[in-house]
C-alpha cells in the first residue's frame, strides 16, 4: 500500500491527557502520523485545517461532545472514517453510535492493539474508494440486501423470515466485511455483553443466518468459519444508493 | 384477621345480658339489676367496639403506608446503588485506558515479569469495570418475551457443562420431571437465562470436591417452574446467605476459590428480570441449594 509514501493521518479526540499523551506515540509507533485535540471544538477545526484519513473520537467531552462532533462532520457531508470511543456502552448507545455514521466504536478501557486493528480495517475499507457502509441505509451483496431501518432482509428481492438477533448479527457483519469478528466481539456489538458462557449464543444465530442465505459453512459464499478465532464475511458489501 | 374479631367480643355480651332481661326470663331482683348492668354494658361495648375498629382499621392503614414508604425508600436506594455504580465505572475507565496506551509503550520490554503483572492485574481491572456495567445493564435493557423450553435448555446446558475439563471430576446429574406432562414454557430471553443457569452449576462445580454429585432438576406446581442446582460442596454458613448475590460479596469460604463475587449478582439480576425468584439454602460443610423460580406462561 501506500503506507510508505505517506502514513495515514489520524486526528485523536480525547479530553484526557493522560490518554492522548499515552496513546498518540503508540499509534506513531504503528505507522500513523497522529494530531492531537482535546475537546469538540479544536476537532472540528482540525479536522478542517489538516484533513484526516481517519477521526478518534471520545463520545464523553465537556461542552461538544463526540456525538456532537460527529453530527457535525456529517452534516458537512464529510465522511472522512470515524471510530467512536464510547464510555456508557449501554445497548442503545452502541445502537445510536452507528446510526449517527461512526464507523465502528470501541468501549473503554480497550487494547490499543485492538483500536490499531480497527483503525486498519476501517481504513482498509475507505481506502477502497468504497462510500462509507456506516451511513448507508441499505446494504446489498450479491443477492442478498439489508434494510438497515425496516430491519429487513431479502434474497433476490425474497423477504427472508430472521429473528432481531439474526439480523443485527448479519447487519454488523456486513458493516465489516472481510474482518475476523470473533464471537466476543459479535456478543458485545449485538447482544451488549460478552460472558464466555454466551458464546454458543452467536454460534446458534450464524447457524440461522446461514439456513436463511443458503450458505454452506463448508463451501461459504457470505460467512466463513475461522477455527479458533470467529467469523468473517467474505462476500463484497455495496452501498445500495 | 382472626384476632381483630376480640373487639366485638364486649357487643355478644351485652346484647346476652339484655336478651336475658327482657324476656322475662327471670325475675330474680338480683338477675335483674345485673340485666340493668347489662344494658350498660351494651352500651359501652357498642362504644368500645366502634373505638376499637377504628383503631384496628387506622392501625393497618399505616402499615400500609410504612410498607409502601419503605418500598419506595428502596427503589429510591436501589437508583442511587446503580448511578454510584455507574459514576464508579466511569471515572474507572479513563486512567485504565490510558494505563493501558502507556504499558503498550513500554512493549520493548514484554518479557519482563513487573510488567506483564502489571498487565494482568490491569486486565482484572477492565475485566471488573465492564462486569460491573453488564451488571447495570442487566436492570435496565430490554428482555426479550420469546417462550423458553426449559427442558431443551437445561440438557444443552448439561452437555456443554460435561466438556469442560473442570466438571471431569463431579458428577452432574440432570432430573426433569415430566410425567405425565411435560415442562411448561416460561417467557424470558433464552441466552441471559442459560447464562444465569450455567452460573449456578460453574458454581456448584468451583465448590465442590472431586467425584461428588450435582443435581440439577426441574420441576412445576401448576403456577411456577423451578430449577434447582444442589451440590455437596463447602456450603456456605447461615449468617452469610443473607449477603450472597450482593456485587462483589465473596464468602469466608469461598476467598480461597477464584471467582469475580459477581456470579450470583448476576443471576440474580437476570431472574429478577423475569419475575423470579431466587432461594439458597445451605449448610456449611455440607452443601447447597439454590432454587430459580419463574412464573409459567400460559
Amino acid at each position: 500500500m501506500d503506507d510508505k509514501k505517506r502514513s495515514c493521518r489520524i486526528l485523536l479526540v480525547d479530553d484526557e491527557p493522560a490518554i492522548t499523551v499515552n496513546l498518540a506515540p503508540f499509534l506513531e509507533r504503528a505507522g500513523f502520523a497522529v494530531v492531537i485535540a482535546d475537546d469538540g471544538e479544536t476537532a472540528l477545526c482540525r479536522v478542517d485545517e489538516c484533513k484526516p484519513d481517519l477521526i478518534v473520537l471520545d463520545v464523553l467531552m465537556p461542552r461538544l461532545d463526540g456525538r456532537a462532533v460527529l453530527r457535525r462532520i456529517r452534516q458537512a457531508d464529510n465522511w472522512t472514517p470515524v471510530i467512536l470511543l464510547t464510555q456508557i456502552g449501554s445497548p442503545t448507545e452502541r445502537a445510536l453510535a452507528l446510526e449517527e455514521g461512526a464507523d465502528d466504536y470501541l468501549n473503554k478501557p480497550f487494547e490499543p492493539y485492538e483500536l490499531v486493528a480497527r483503525i486498519r480495517a476501517v481504513l482498509r475499507r475507505s481506502r477502497a474508494g468504497a462510500p462509507s457502509l456506516a451511513g448507508a441505509r441499505r446494504l446489498r451483496s450479491g443477492l442478498l440486501e439489508l434494510d438497515r431501518q425496516a430491519r429487513r432482509a431479502t434474497i433476490a428481492g425474497q423477504e427472508i423470515m430472521l429473528t432481531a438477533k439474526a439480523v443485527s448479527v448479519l447487519e454488523y457483519m456486513l458493516l465489516h466485511p472481510d474482518e475476523v469478528l470473533s464471537r466476543e466481539r459479535l456478543l458485545d456489538a449485538v447482544w451488549g455483553w460478552d460472558y464466555p458462557a454466551a458464546t454458543r449464543a452467536v454460534d446458534t444465530r450464524i447457524a440461522e443466518l446461514r439456513r436463511a442465505l443458503k450458505d454452506d459453512a463448508e463451501t461459504p459464499k457470505f460467512i466463513e468459519t475461522i477455527i479458533g478465532q470467529g467469523y468473517r464475511f467474505i462476500a463484497r458489501v455495496e452501498v445500495v444508493a | 384477621m382472626k384476632k381483630y374479631g376480640l373487639v366485638l367480643v364486649p357487643i355478644a355480651l351485652g346484647l346476652t345480658l339484655a336478651l336475658v332481661w327482657q324476656s322475662g326470663l327471670t325475675t330474680n331482683p338480683i338477675l335483674y339489676l345485673r340485666a340493668d348492668a347489662g344494658s350498660l354494658l351494651l352500651l359501652l361495648g357498642i362504644g368500645a367496639s366502634i373505638v376499637s375498629v377504628l383503631g384496628v382499621a387506622l392501625w393497618i392503614l399505616a402499615r400500609y403506608r410504612d410498607r409502601k414508604l419503605l418500598l419506595v425508600y428502596q427503589r429510591e436506594q436501589a437508583d442511587a446503588h446503580r448511578r454510584f455504580l455507574r459514576r464508579l465505572d466511569h471515572e474507572i475507565k479513563n486512567p485504565l485506558t490510558a494505563i493501558r496506551a502507556g504499558l503498550a509503550n513500554l512493549n520493548g520490554r514484554s518479557n519482563d515479569p513487573v510488567l506483564s503483572s502489571i498487565r494482568g492485574q490491569v486486565g482484572r481491572l477492565a475485566r471488573l469495570s465492564a462486569d460491573l456495567r453488564k451488571l447495570a445493564d442487566l436492570e435496565t435493557q430490554s428482555v426479550e418475551q420469546e417462550p423458553i423450553d426449559l427442558g431443551q435448555l437445561l440438557n444443552e446446558l448439561v452437555a456443554l457443562e460435561q466438556e469442560r475439563p473442570e466438571a471431569a471430576a463431579c458428577h452432574l446429574a440432570l432430573t426433569l420431571f415430566q410425567t405425565p406432562w411435560p415442562l411448561p414454557s416460561i417467557a424470558g430471553d433464552r441466552d441471559l437465562l442459560f447464562i444465569a443457569l450455567h452460573n449456578l452449576v460453574d458454581n456448584a462445580i468451583k465448590f465442590s470436591h472431586s467425584d461428588s454429585t450435582i443435581e440439577i432438576r426441574a420441576f412445576e406446581d401448576g403456577r411456577s417452574v423451578a430449577v434447582e442446582v444442589a451440590d455437596m460442596g463447602i456450603g456456605i454458613g447461615e449468617d452469610e446467605l443473607p449477603h450472597l448475590g450482593e456485587e462483589l460479596y465473596r464468602g469466608s469460604t469461598a476467598r480461597s476459590v477464584e471467582g469475580s463475587g459477581l456470579g450470583l449478582a448476576l443471576v440474580r439480576a437476570i431472574v429478577a428480570r423475569h419475575n423470579g425468584t431466587m432461594t439458597i439454602r445451605s449448610r456449611a460443610g455440607q452443601g447447597t441449594v439454590v432454587t430459580l423460580r419463574f412464573p409459567v406462561t400460559h
